[in-house]
């Protein structure tokens, strides 16, 4: 056996600001030229764990170490942080946060800069670089003329360039869209085997990397290794779903038929496991045992947009004839990549920017010249990331906000901010400055600030982005609770789980233009539509279709009445 | 400003090919020149060159006429200041008294007018070269120019990492305050008193600071991690070149610099009133 590049023995961390250690007892190994996926929750010590190995600990972030952890059979913390750099180049999360420079081939040169190299030496090494990541085009680019998933490739250069023979990529699928996360996942492989670097891949969305070959799985809880495995063996095992991972799609339908999956099913690969003849007898009799869809009944509408027209320059179109309606009490999903137009759609709705052309109707009446405050009244807005919209020391203060400025009596604040805050389970929290919560509870005061103010609709954009699985079921069935209430949402995402369990109707936005409007189980296996919006069908259509057990979309709706069932009983 | 938030305008002239350094050399030499006399026949023909040199970086009046526009003003306002709170001080300074206007607390004279001219193309002199050092010099190539010149490159890179996140900063301040307004918060005219609305405008302030702080620790995460401040010194991707050029124009410049030291060493080129 090799030596191994990387070794913990019984390795803990614990952050100086913290009272418990992060990481505890650590035992790995990793191997030369090995591509190994470290996969947990929220919390469970991946992100720590990836500090210790590119020398972030103990350099920039200090706290106590215990136990043995070697670096090519050194101690990180006799060498420096460029020492370890040089052995292991980080892809941060933060496609954006991580472009230094002001041109594309300038951040690529970014370490050579600081090696002293003289810049005629660069530029070659700077243009074979850009070329193995497809980016020598845009090398004169500056990063806002970037999408995320090139700004990651732009970084995925720069760390090419340092001839760094580990990579560590820190939830690189965290921001990207469906077609550029497959991209990256790609990319990452070919570079894995023309290089033969050792890849290491902190994530928790673990079906978006095992779509390419993996040699271990390391699964974190708690601070703790809490198995590892080849892919085979943790997808047999019931692993991810007793630590608050989401197992594949697939594969969480196989079991609810009964599959008893052992490794050499292959189950790490969807092609293989439905070839098996078990493995299609057991789906058929589990998919045959489906209640035929019962059709709800039309919402009345609330909003409509009618042939919706916008553009910026007034040459671009970004807006291309959208006409939409969202019922009342509906749920409904407005999914497409970066760039179809789905932000400004919702900057329509919310008047930040106003149609050249069309209507847009709020119950019967046009809304084209009302102010972003009037609408504000009736269609509430929730960003993206929390912080944005925290404006409030305290959160009862955040959450009244809203009615105080409407001029509202201290005691009608009082019995609406009350009212609210219990209806989002932070009533015990009322007194609580903000900065002592999490960012899940954060999320959730946001929603409250907005839903305080009783719109009729609310839309969220990428409502569950940065969470892990559990937090994002426990977040959505928050929601789901307050849709039943009457209230309408619009879900901006492309998230393609969460519109197939949590919406009923989803909308499929594709260079300004809607493509596929309809019953969500429908329009996610109309693989015309996903193709053409270059997003991803769920693993589930496909194992459908591999099987033929049943029609794409059938098999989806039984699969979400009896994934409800599940999580209902958890 | 450009998409990219930066004042430079990308073009190819010989502003733009020159190196930052030899830009910024002309620079000081020219404000050492400038504030070395108080002779308008001094200041009229180098406001000329100034303007000549800025017409041949043909940069686009719409993108430069803002700043114009602004030292324009702020200078027509100081003037008038001066007029108004020392209409004597020109008199002091030539050392005779021509009185053209009785304001009652002092007395305007010719002098001080002729003095206050004189300051005003002192300054019209500077900004033609000011404008024209701003629009074409890159970021970048600007940091590592300040850092050949001996500001250390930690300084210089600063310099220029401000110029990478304006741009982050003002979408996403404009973001922020969208979300507020759709909570009811007024920030235009109208929509609640002065008062309020700056306290509005002070809310944002949070969040802006958070996420800046944020952005921050992400930046310096990743800088260390491709290895800035490893050494004393670091070389720069985009350094130019110098060319002959640079050498040339670098020379005539300290050339002029000196004959102008000497110059004034004599006694020229002090206040001139030509009456």
């Amino acid at each position: 056996m090799k030596e191994p590049l990387i070794s913990f023995r019984d390795f803990s961390f614990q952050y100086r600001s913290l009272s418990e250690p992060t990481l505890k007892q650590i035992n790995l190994d990793i191997y030369p030229g090995e591509k190994i996926l470290i996969a947990g929750p929220s919390g469970s010590g991946k992100s720590t764990l990836a500090h210790c190995i590119n020398g972030l600990i103990p350099f920039t972030y200090s706290g106590t170490l215990s136990g043995e952890y070697s670096l090519r059979g050194q101690r990180p913390a006799d060498l420096s942080i460029f020492e370890i750099s040089r052995s292991v180049g980080t892809i941060l999360q933060d496609q954006d946060g991580q472009f230094i420079g002001l041109s594309v081939g300038e951040d690529v040169a970014f370490a050579f800069e600081n090696d002293c190299m003289a810049p005629a030496d660069m530029k070659p090494k700077v243009t074979h670089a850009l070329d193995i990541v497809d980016m020598l085009p845009l090398h004169d680019q500056s990063p806002h003329e970037l999408s995320g998933g090139q700004k990651q490739r732009v970084s995925l250069a720069g760390v090419l360039s340092m001839e760094a023979d580990i990579l560590l990529f820190d939830e690189p699928l965290a921001n990207l869209d469906p077609a550029s996360g497959k991209h990256a996942m790609e990319l990452m492989e070919e570079i894995h085997r023309q290089t033969e670097k050792t890849i290491i891949i902190i994530e928790h969305r673990v079906e978006d990397v095992l779509e390419q070959p993996v040699d271990r799985v390391v699964i974190m809880a708690e601070g703790r290794i809490v198995k590892v495995g080849t892919p085979d063996e943790i997808l047999s095992s019931s692993i991810m779903r007793e630590h608050g991972l989401r197992e594949p799609l697939y594969v969480s339908a196989l079991k609810y038929a009964g599959c008893d999956l052992l490794p050499k099913d292959k189950p790490s690969s969807l092609a293989q496991v439905s070839a098996s003849p078990v493995v299609k007898e057991r789906l058929a009799v589990w998919a045959d045992s489906a209640e035929p869809a019962s059709k709800s009944a039309p919402h009345p509408p609330l909003i409509e947009m009618e042939d919706v027209r916008f553009s910026y320059d007034g040459e671009r179109e970004i807006i291309r004839g959208v006409s939409l309606a969202i019922g009342i009490g509906e749920r409904v999903a407005l999914l497409g990549n970066n760039g179809a137009g789905k932000s400004t759609l919702s900057h329509l709705l919310t008047g930040i920017a106003k149609p050249n052309a069309g209507v847009i109707r709020l119950q019967g009446e046009p809304i084209n010249s009302w102010s972003i405050r009037r609408r504000g009244e009736h269609i509430g807005y929730v960003m993206q990331n929390p912080n944005h919209m925290i404006t409030q020391p305290m959160i009862w203060d955040e959450v009244a906000l809203g009615l105080r400025v409407r001029g509202l009596s201290e005691d009608e604040v009082k019995t609406r901010v009350e009212e609210t805050l219990r209806i989002c389970g932070l009533y015990g929290y009322r007194e609580w400055p903000v900065s002592a919560l999490s960012y899940g509870q954060k999320k959730r005061v946001t929603i409250a600030s907005i839903l305080v103010m009783e719109p009729k609709l609310m839309i969220l954009d990428e409502p569950t982005a940065g969470q892990d699985y559990k937090h994002y079921t426990e977040f959505m069935s928050f929601i789901s609770h307050l849709a039943d209430s009457g209230m309408s949402f619009l879900f901006i995402t492309h998230d393609m789980h969460l519109a197939l369990e949590y919406t009923e109707r989803a909308a499929v936005l594709c260079n300004g233009e809607l493509i596929a409007v309809g019953d969500t189980a429908h329009v996610l296996t109309d693989t015309d539509a996903i193709a053409q919006a270059n997003l991803k069908e769920t693993s589930l259509g496909a194992l459908s279709r591999l099987t033929g057990v049943s029609a794409p979309e059938a098999f989806v709706r039984h699969f979400i009445v009896q994934e409800k069932k599940v999580n209902h009983h958890e | 400003m450009s998409k990219a938030g930066m004042l430079y305008i990308d073009s190819d002239t010989l502003f733009h090919r020159m190196d930052g350094a030899a830009k910024l050399i002309v620079l000081a030499v020219w404000t050492v020149v400038v504030f070395l006399f108080q002779d308008i026949r001094i200041f009229v023909p180098l406001f000329l060159i100034g303007i000549i040199m800025l017409l041949s970086a043909k940069l686009p009046w719409k993108r430069i006429r803002l700043l114009v526009w602004l030292m324009i003003v702020f200078n027509i306002f100081n003037s008038l200041f001066t007029l108004a709170i020392t209409p004597a001080y020109g008199s002091e300074v030539s050392g005779s008294t021509t009185v053209i206007l009785d304001l009652g607390y002092n007395v305007l004279t010719l002098e001080t007018v002729v003095y206050v001219l004189t300051l005003s193309m002192k300054y019209m002199s500077l900004m033609p070269i000011t404008v024209l050092f701003i629009y074409t010099t890159h970021p970048t190539r600007l940091a590592s120019s300040l850092n050949r010149v001996g500001v250390p490159y930690k300084v210089a890179y600063a310099f220029s990492i401000a110029f990478r996140y304006i741009p982050d900063m003002q979408a996403e301040f404009r973001n922020i305050s969208n979300a507020m307004q759709a909570r009811g918060l007024g920030f235009g005219k109208g929509e609640g008193t002065l008062s309020q609305r700056l306290k509005h405008f002070v809310s944002i302030a949070i969040p802006l600071v958070q996420s800046s702080l944020h952005r921050i620790e992400t930046i310096s995460n990743a800088m260390d991690l491709r290895g800035f401040g490893k050494h004393s010194k670091r070389t720069w991707y985009s350094a130019t070149v110098w060319h002959r050029e640079d050498y040339i124009v670098i020379v005539t410049s300290l050339i002029v610099l000196i004959a102008a030291i000497a110059w004034r060493v004599q006694g020229y080129g002090t206040f001139w009133y030509p009456y």
